[in-house]
């Protein structure tokens, strides 16, 4: 193509390009979504990952080389990315009936849609490195690496212990067949075999909200549903098909309505510490942020009802 | 998983005949006593995947989640 003068200048293209694809491999710790696990996985990530490098970077050179074909093509390139979510949901919502403690859609969806927004994020970091490189170099490597914490900063959202307390408490059956943890009602266990393992084996916890954020996220039925995924996927969970009663669950206090929430499991590795610390990594789902809400039962100064 | 499981009823097992008045949609089981009721409950949910509610007059009900 004629319009180019003079050699180019590589440099934006590779600090962008770095500063891009560090980005994206960062966010590839899998921890609290267990996503991705496998080499392939990762296999795929990256390779994504350089391509969106490679978008964000190249933008800015081509532009200055008047190459505006190619700038054009980038950005059809980069709108192709949108269908990086849909994948991923797919994979994860065809497991999700392979897994013994599903990860409900609410957790499905924020996976998927924090794996779209990684790949944009790092085409982002990647445009914007090599704009400042375009104007200086050494301020540009500088300003990737601010553009890599502010990216992080702005990806890491709340996890349930900053908004909930995570208590051990007892299990217990009330009435013959009644399971409660603490104060709460979880369900009502017919079998007496399975009665006797919750009490032998169980593991209970109480979930109390710190603050009125925390009192909407545990309303949420997704969000508690990614606990009891994230509990069991931690301490695991001594369950096999044919033994439904004996699904870790997550439910509120219910005819109290005070807010608290209670989870039962029967741990492979029984240990209070490590499923009080699974809990708490839990990430808190977008579907989950309703607006605060004071629960007037537990207020002295306010009349409910 | 479904995150809020929609249970139908599977089968009724009782030791007393006069809470049960038709099985209806679900099978009953008759059972001497609270016993056999169990063993036979058990079986029952290990073999369908279903789960044992005790009704607290003599009757279990199994349910099965879709």
């Amino acid at each position: 193509m004629s319009g180019s003068t003079g050699p180019i200048n590589w440099d934006p293209m590779i600090v962008g390009f770095i500063a891009g694809f560090v980005s994206r491999v960062l966010a590839l710790r899998s921890g609290r979504s267990h996503q991705p696990g496998y080499p392939s996985s990762y296999v795929i990530q990256i390779a994504i990952g350089v391509i969106a490098a490679m978008i964000g970077s190249s933008v800015i050179v081509s532009l200055i080389g008047k190459q505006f074909t190619a700038a054009t093509f980038l950005t059809l390139a980069a709108t192709q990315f949108f269908n990086v979510r849909n994948n991923e949901r797919q994979t994860l919502e065809q497991e999700e009936n392979l897994i013994l403690v599903g990860r409900g859609a609410g957790f499905i969806e924020g996976i998927a849609i924090t794996y779209e927004a990684r790949n944009f994020l790092c085409m982002l970091v990647a445009l914007a490195t090599s704009l400042v490189t375009q104007w200086n170099l050494l301020f540009g490597m500088i300003g990737g690496v601010i553009f890599l914490i502010i990216g992080e900063f702005f990806m890491s959202g709340p996890k349930v212990g900053d908004l909930i307390d995570v208590e051990p408490a007892d299990v217990r059956f009330e009435k013959g067949t009644l399971l409660y943890v603490g104060p709460v009602m979880m369900m009502e266990v017919g079998l007496a075999d399975s009665r006797q393992r919750f009490l032998e084996e169980g593991l209970g916890v109480i979930l109390k909200a710190k603050n009125f954020r925390g009192e909407s996220v545990l309303w949420n039925i997704a969000q508690r549903q990614a606990i009891s995924h994230q509990a069991a996927s931690t301490v695991g969970v001594q369950k096999d098909v044919g033994y439904p009663e004996q699904t870790p669950l997550c439910r509120m206090a219910m005819p109290q309505g005070t807010g608290q929430a209670g989870l039962a499991i029967i741990p492979v590795e029984r240990d209070m510490d490590n499923l009080i610390k699974a809990i708490k990594n839990t990430p808190v789902l977008e579907s989950g942020k309703w607006s605060k809400m004071r629960n007037t039962k537990n207020r002295k100064d306010v009349s409910h009802g | 998983m479904a995150d809020a499981p929609m249970p139908s009823m599977f089968a009724i097992i009782t030791t007393d005949k006069n809470t049960v008045l038709y099985g209806g949609m679900a099978p009953v089981f008759y059972a001497p006593n609270d016993i056999e009721r169990d063993r036979v409950a058990m079986w029952l949910c290990r073999i369908t995947n279903a789960i044992v509610h005790d009704l607290h007059n003599g009757t279990v009900i199994l349910t099965v989640s879709k």
